[in-house]
């Protein structure tokens, strides 16, 4: 199975459908949410827009946020 | 010929030098035969001084395909036979063995390392018929007339075997890691795309790209989270100066918030006010590391260049050997002698005085030490040809240096005012000078910000006249550049002094990174994927460090070179299987990073017509022939196309014309001098060529 962002393959025991890299990406987002639940009291959502919008956002941290405000788009 | 000794030297340079030095006249009869240089004088016998042109032999595979793996067969040959470029070595070793013919007294005079060493001993050896064993060794580090002839006065008895046998392992381990490794990899992807690439690494290349991935996988995965800091001022007396609040972070907007309502335009009391004075020592004198180190902060100057300029100002006489770990400079250097040169020149001379009038001259010096030769030191020689910028400035950087290890320590006095406003706390704080030191010996290399600060008391009142928030994000860690890089692989003892710049420039030429702030590209980060899963050993820096301090102690003779290639070969045999039984894994892992490779390798920039597409340079099928077209032509919404020359090599330069601002590219015809191509063809510039060569009555190049 092909990764969600790219075109690496992605490891069998892998559920969340990204290859090592970018599921790397994807756990740093999930641990640093609750900093910035913390810090601004934001949710899930607008979360993820600010990472995109942000120039410091690494591009796999980035590609994996996009991706998820894709996929969880109503 | 008549009997004559013969001396040979690590370039043509060197052996000018050396020639003059040792001819009582200072000037030696200079000869040519085949277009090869060499020297000849009378000195208490007829001398010959022939150059080498670095290394005249390699190491080649002694039987089988080129593209076998593993191998493990080699042997040291002449150079032309493995380089397709290197005929002019067949020319030069040829000539070498016609001058070795009548000589009876053989005299190594290569630079004093491990690199020299090998260059000396493989010409006595194959190219003058084993004269390895008899010859004896001239060992300088500076290429000034007392020094060589001090050297060869006092020559050693016989080469410097331990240093040969180190040097020749070095170079096999090398070879047996990097053909065997690079060859699985392109082998492996040749499969896969059916396309040749060379896909290279090493036994330092492979782990300093591990290094450079893991950084780029930190920043590639970093998440930015958001904190708070105060930034305020305050008035004393009819001026106002920045302070800092107490926390530099503060974790909740809120707070922040809170803090600025609690402290804005209040009132503050001076609590305390507290005074350091440290000494600032000298310091140390350059190595070549720290050499290349300081010249790219200051200058810019990648290290593989530093390390260029400094040869070719060694070759010149003005500065010591610099392929040099050491930081101490012995008295045998003579540091008086040096300081009476400089004072000849007048940038340098009220500064030279000034230390010769020193009681003592006792310099300040770091803790590495290298056996061969002391710290980069100036040789106090006049420059006899007017120096090129990046020279002068590197040759002015080594003696200020020189100059300033002699200094006293520099005194700092820094201030810190406690603030307390409403219950938190601001500081102000300063700091100056008070003696420079050697400050002033480095100038105006030394780097020194002073903040003076009024008088002040404790109990003062002081008025805070603006409080604000800042909003910031964590950052993600720097990226590595050329210098800071470099400093990584001497930290952590991979490569040597002389290989670290080359490794860098080869992991450029590889594609594997990109920019002066390094960014690991998508085929170097999966090569380490790679090598990662199927042959971790071989990119283990452990292991590289391990296998790098075997090969110094032989160099101690606490170590045989036999134990290590044994132990190299052991390591790389398992290695080599598994990446034969996982070829097709490997070179599917590698395709997608190649072809994206090979695509930017083509890529212009954005069509300036469409502004969408991308300029690319396409190979039509139908004709066979190269041109320039945008990528929107496939989607029939751009049909911009430019003509390319049909022969040569022609590749994007990743600069923009000054011109007209359209993408340059670079043109490499056989023959001809390279040219930058802007390819616009209503490119002010270009008009104005046309008109220039028109009115000389030249055709214009197309």
């Amino acid at each position: 199975m092909k990764c969600k962002v790219c075109s690496r393959e992605v490891e069998t025991l892998n559920q969340s459908g990204y290859c090592e890299l970018h599921q790397n990406a994807y756990q740093r987002l999930q641990e640093k949410f609750d900093v910035w639940k913390t810090a601004s009291n934001i949710d899930w959502k607008n979360y993820l827009q600010e990472v995109v919008r942000n120039p410091l956002t690494g591009t796999w941290a980035k590609e994996v946020a996009q991706n998820l405000l894709l996929s969880e788009a109503p | 010929m008549q009997p004559h000794t013969l001396i040979i030297t690590e370039k043509p340079d060197a052996a000018q030098r050396i020639a003059e030095a040792l001819d009582p006249q200072g000037k030696p009869k200079r000869n040519e035969e085949r277009s090869v240089p060499y020297f000849t004088l009378t000195r208490d016998k007829p001398i010959t001084i022939v150059p080498a042109l670095g290394h005249l032999y390699t190491i080649i595979q002694e039987q089988g395909k080129r593209s076998d793996y593993p191998v493990f067969n080699y042997k040291w040959a002449p150079r032309h036979e493995a380089e397709k470029k290197a005929n002019h070595i067949k020319t030069w070793i040829q000539v070498i063995t016609h001058l070795a013919q009548d000589a009876d007294n053989f005299i190594d005079a290569c630079d004093y390392d491990i690199e020299g060493a090998l260059i000396g001993y493989t010409i006595l050896k194959y190219a003058c018929g084993d004269k390895d064993q008899t010859a004896t060794r001239m060992k300088y580090s500076t290429l000034t007339k007392e020094e060589l002839e001090k050297s060869y006065a006092q020559q050693m008895p016989h080469l410097d075997f331990p240093m040969i046998e180190a040097g020749k392992t070095r170079h096999e381990v090398d070879w047996l890691y990097g053909i065997n490794i690079s060859r699985a990899l392109t082998t492996a992807a040749k499969k896969t795309t059916g396309r040749y690439t060379t896909l290279s690494t090493g036994r330092v290349q492979g782990p300093t790209l591990k290094f450079l991935a893991a950084r780029e996988h930190t920043i590639n995965t970093f998440v930015p989270t958001p904190y708070w800091s105060i930034t305020a001022q305050a008035r004393i007396g009819d001026k106002t100066y920045p302070v800092d609040y107490e926390k530099r972070i503060i974790e909740k907007q809120t707070d922040a918030d809170t803090i600025v309502q609690a402290c804005s335009g209040k009132e503050g009391i001076i609590e305390q006010i507290e005074q350091k004075t440290t000494q600032l020592p000298p310091p140390t004198p350059f190595d070549l590391g720290s050499l290349q180190s300081e010249a790219y902060s200051l200058f810019g100057y990648t290290p593989r260049r530093t390390g260029q300029i400094a040869e070719r100002l060694y070759l010149g006489a003005l500065i010591s050997y610099p392929r040099t770990s050491s930081q101490k400079l012995p008295p045998a250097i003579g540091y008086e002698a040096i300081l009476k040169g400089l004072e000849q020149e007048p940038a340098y001379k009220s500064l030279a005085s000034e230390l010769l009038q020193k009681a003592q001259l006792k310099p300040w010096e770091g803790s590495k030490t290298d056996p061969a030769h002391p710290a980069v030191y100036p040789t106090g020689n006049k420059p006899k040809r007017m120096l090129e910028e990046p020279e002068r400035r590197i040759w002015d950087l080594v003696t200020r240096r020189f100059m300033a290890v002699f200094g006293d320590a520099a005194t700092k006095q820094s201030m810190k005012a406690t603030i307390n406003v409403n219950g938190h706390h601001f500081y102000l704080r300063g700091r100056q000078i008070l003696s420079s030191g050697w400050m002033k010996y480095y100038k105006p290399y030394a780097r020194s910000e002073e903040i003076l600060l009024p008088s002040i008391k404790e109990g003062q009142t002081v008025q805070l006249t603006r409080v604000a928030r800042e909003d910031k994000f964590t950052q993600p860690p720097p990226r590595y550049n050329p210098s800071s890089l470099l400093k990584m692989m001497e930290k952590e003892g991979i490569g040597t002094k002389a290989t670290r710049a080359e490794i860098i420039e080869t992991l450029y030429k590889r594609r594997y990174i990109t920019d002066e702030r390094i960014i690991v590209t998508d085929l170097g980060f999966d090569v380490v994927q790679v090598l990662r899963k199927h042959a971790s050993s071989v990119i283990s820096v452990k292991l590289t460090r391990d296998l790098e301090q075997k090969m110094d102690r032989i160099q101690d003779k606490m170590e045989k070179r036999e134990n290590v290639l044994a132990e190299a070969i052991d390591t790389l045999r398992p290695v080599l299987d598994e990446m034969k039984r996982q070829e097709t894994i490997i070179g599917q892992a590698l395709t997608e990073a190649l072809k994206k490779a090979l695509m930017e390798e083509r890529t212009i920039g954005t069509c300036p017509t469409c502004q969408t597409g991308k300029l690319m340079i396409i190979f039509s099928r139908r004709t066979g022939k190269r041109f320039i077209g945008c990528t929107n032509y496939f989607n029939n919404t751009c049909k911009t196309s430019f003509p390319l020359p049909q022969t040569g090599t022609v590749r994007p330069m990743r600069r923009m014309c000054e011109s007209c601002g359209w993408p340059l590219l670079y043109v490499r015809i056989m023959g001809k001098r390279p040219w930058n191509l802007c390819f616009n063809p209503a490119c002010p510039q270009k008009a104005e060529r046309r008109k220039r060569l028109e009115m000389q009555g030249l055709q214009p190049r197309s």
